[in-house]
């Protein structure tokens, strides 16, 4: 187990000072509170945090009041839809983290305007600017497409899904669009970008299970992971792969997919969970009847009109429920990321929060 | 074949380009709205020839029939004026308008040129509703109502559009004059206005915030609205918006001399309360064995239409859009009268100037329970 930071006061040569203004969006977030603490641990001083409801700013500045002395936060409330506010938040940047997205939208619309509207909104404010130097987009695992070959790996040279608004998921469709905004602004105004795509990112603060594991739609938990790896990466891990990615030199123009070691499979997470948190049934679904189920929903939701939406189809077996492996070689090789928590302390501290909520329940 | 634009591609744009999509002799020359990622993204989902991010390129371009007007409620009125002055039908989302006056002046304009207008009260058209309305026209209630009861309730914690109210000081439903209750109570109060017979009714209201509300410092979205809307001397009702109340109702109850329905959107089921009663102990068996047994007809005609395909969740929507398309071919009479949409705006109008009367009154004096001092929207008095 290993609990101290990678990120140590580096010597390393990073693009940004110290002193320069960073600016992180949805800083009152699960994963943006933790990049801003990784911030301010490696020693800069100089933080914009954009968040959006009152309640995350009072919190941010609760959890932030320890690092007060000598540093620089403002936290700066505002809506990325609104292009007045992107264009303050942008003003005297060096580096931004974007993280702020439109979760848990279960309507497409909505998902695309809080996540690829905002994001134009701000890249348009952040070219204007000219102090630009690195653009570090936070997206998702659930943009990548590993259709094909039984076996796969999932890297990033994997293609992004190529018809996300057919996975049934508006996060999805979201994500890949504001991925593709990314990049069109780099070929277009020659944004520096980095694109971070974390797995499934865990700890205390998102208690919810990944559902690659299963779902508890009908009632009984449906166990669909069974053998395959669940791509867990647990907070702090994940916030100082963000992190690095919007500082090392060798990052620009780079994707980093982001998932810890010794990551457990579907029957080991569930099991630890039932064992660790509270006791309940699971009925195994093996690959093929799961991928069966899912082309048999898609087939009666085509042929009933839509009667039930496409929420179970191939594409999200493919992306979800298909056994895949996955790679941090590149986030390990090239910015020199290692593992602060290990999976063994992270899972003890999830498993324990999710006890202490299952208790309060 | 009919041409269709569609204004504002938000949320519920989504639904209204899939169920013209189901149906037959139209199609989707444009989509619009103001911010052109978002005209672009419906586009690219469904089946629409072009998306534009100016209102008159759409009509230019498109040279539409029928335009939806899915847009956010402020904006409907300058909208609808621009289509039906480019000759085009006009089918708006709820709430109509903002108020009274102007969906009158919609009215008026649009008979001017000869077209048709139709609110989004889709509820209106589920088949559960077609069911009861049917009903009532062949007399069940055995005369005028004598009261109503509508509930529409809002679960908060399950919807995203509600986080993103609450948490955003500047969201623009807090613009609206009755904020969260405008963009939402028109399906409820609409059930209401359909069985109404005259056109003056009086309104009382009571609204408050709710204390889970109040609890995380929200002082300005009223989530709990009681209202008594009665007719002198005739039909009363009772409207009922609740964030808090649970199970979390969409029903809406009718009761007439002879007999009742209680319509429940969610499940929907139809109950028929007859309002002969069973001889004495009887009635402890005889009548929920009835409601059993016509519960058991409402899931068999449930399957029946999920089996005959007809059971998405927007059902009711593709039957307004329908009937709005035939009215047009036919220029017959529209879904909803006009009679009925002004009404419901009318009764909304009374609504939200008895809740700002109210706050004004708590403001003054400082008791968040005070009594309007301003007369209710219209008083009856008995013998009128």
């Amino acid at each position: 187990m290993t609990t101290a930071s990678t990120l140590t006061p580096i010597s390393k040569p990073f693009i940004a000072e110290p002193s320069d203004l960073i600016l992180v969006t949805g800083a009152g977030g699960f994963i943006g509170a933790a990049v801003v603490e990784a911030l301010l641990d490696l020693g800069f001083t100089n933080l914009r945090c954009f968040v959006r409801a009152t309640a995350s700013a009072s919190k941010l500045r609760r959890r932030l009041s320890q690092h007060s002395r000598g540093v620089n936060v403002e936290i700066m409330q505002g809506n990325l839809l609104s292009p007045a506010d992107c264009a303050r938040a942008s003003a005297g940047v060096s580096v931004v983290y974007h993280l702020a997205a439109g979760r848990g939208e279960k309507s497409y619309p909505d998902a695309f305007l809080n996540s690829v509207v905002t994001t134009r909104n701000l890249l348009e404010a952040l070219v204007s600017t000219g102090f630009l130097r690195r653009f570090v987009n936070v997206s998702s695992f659930s943009v990548y497409s590993n259709r094909g070959s039984r076996d796969t790996t999932l890297d990033e040279s994997c293609p992004m899904e190529s018809h996300p608004e057919l996975r049934g998921e508006a996060y999805t469709f979201a994500k890949v669009n504001q991925d593709k905004l990314v990049l069109e602004y780099a070929n277009t105004y020659g944004v520096p970008y980095v694109l971070v795509r974390p797995g499934h990112v865990y700890g205390p603060g998102n208690l919810p299970m990944s559902g690659r594991v299963g779902i508890d739609t009908f009632g009984r938990f449906l166990h669909f992971g069974g053998p395959n790896p669940i791509p867990l990466t647990y907070l702090n891990n994940c916030a100082d792969a963000i992190v690095l990615a919007g500082l090392h030199p060798l990052a620009d123009n780079e994707v980093f997919n982001v998932v810890d070691d010794d990551i457990p499979t579907s029957r080991q997470f569930l099991r630890q969970y039932k064992h660790s948190v509270r006791p309940f049934k699971s009925i195994y679904v093996p690959h093929a009847i799961a991928y069966l189920f899912c082309w048999c929903w898609e087939l009666f939701s085509d042929w009933s009109d839509r009667e039930l939406p496409p929420v179970f189809n191939r594409r999200r077996w493919h992306a979800f429920w298909k056994k895949t492996r996955y790679s941090n070689l590149r986030l390990k090789t090239r910015l020199g990321w290692t593992q602060r928590v290990s999976t063994a302390e992270g899972l003890r501290r999830y498993f324990d929060a999710c006890r202490a909520e299952n208790l309060n329940a | 074949m009919l041409k269709v634009a569609i204004i504002g591609c938000g949320k519920i744009a989504d639904a209204h380009a899939e169920q013209i999509g189901r149906l037959p002799g139209c199609r989707i020359v444009g989509v619009c709205d103001r911010e052109p990622l978002m005209a672009r993204q419906l586009y690219e989902r469904f089946p629409v020839e072009a998306c534009f991010s100016d209102v008159r390129e759409l009509l230019e371009n498109g040279r539409p029939d029928v335009v939806h007007i899915t847009s956010s409620p402020e904006s409907h009125y300058g909208l609808a004026v621009i289509c039906l002055e480019a000759g085009c039908h006009v089918y708006i989302e709820k709430p109509f308008t903002l108020c009274e006056l102007d969906a009158r002046r919609l009215i008026e304009l649009a008979a001017s040129r000869g077209l048709q207008l139709t609110a989004g009260h889709d509820d209106q058209f589920s088949h559960v509703a077609r069911r009861m309305r049917h009903l009532v026209q062949q007399g069940y209630l055995g005369g005028t109502p004598v009261h109503m009861e509508s509930f529409y309730c809002y679960e908060m914690s399950q919807s995203t559009y509600a986080t993103a109210l609450l948490s955003d000081p500047s969201h623009w439903v807090r613009s609206l004059p009755g904020k969260l209750l405008h963009n939402i109570i028109s399906h409820g109060i609409a059930r209401i206005a359909e069985f109404l017979t005259t056109d003056n009714p009086s309104v009382i209201v009571h609204g408050h915030i709710s204390p889970r509300l109040r609890s995380i410092g929200e002082e300005d979205i009223i989530d709990e609205l009681r209202v008594i809307i009665s007719e002198c001397d005739q039909t009363t009702a009772y409207f009922t918006f609740s964030s808090q109340m649970r199970p979390a109702l969409h029903q809406f109850r009718i009761y007439g001399p002879s007999n009742g329905l209680i319509l429940d959107q969610d499940q929907e089921t139809l109950i028929r309360l007859p309002g002969k009663k069973a001889k004495s102990y009887l009635e402890t068996f005889v009548t929920p064995l009835s409601l059993a047994k016509q519960y058991s007809a409402n899931v068999a005609t449930n399957v029946r239409t999920f089996l005959k395909r007809d059971f998405q969740m927007k059902s009711g929507m593709k039957c307004l859009i329908e009937r709005f398309y035939a009215s047009i071919a036919e220029n017959g009479d529209p879904p909803i009268s006009y009679r009925e949409i002004v009404l419901t705006a009318r009764i909304m109008d009374a609504i939200f100037a008895q809740l700002t009367a109210l706050k004004v009154d708590s403001v003054k004096t400082g008791d968040p329970d005070a009594s309007p001092e301003s007369p209710r929207a219209n008083l009856c008095i008995a013998g009128d």
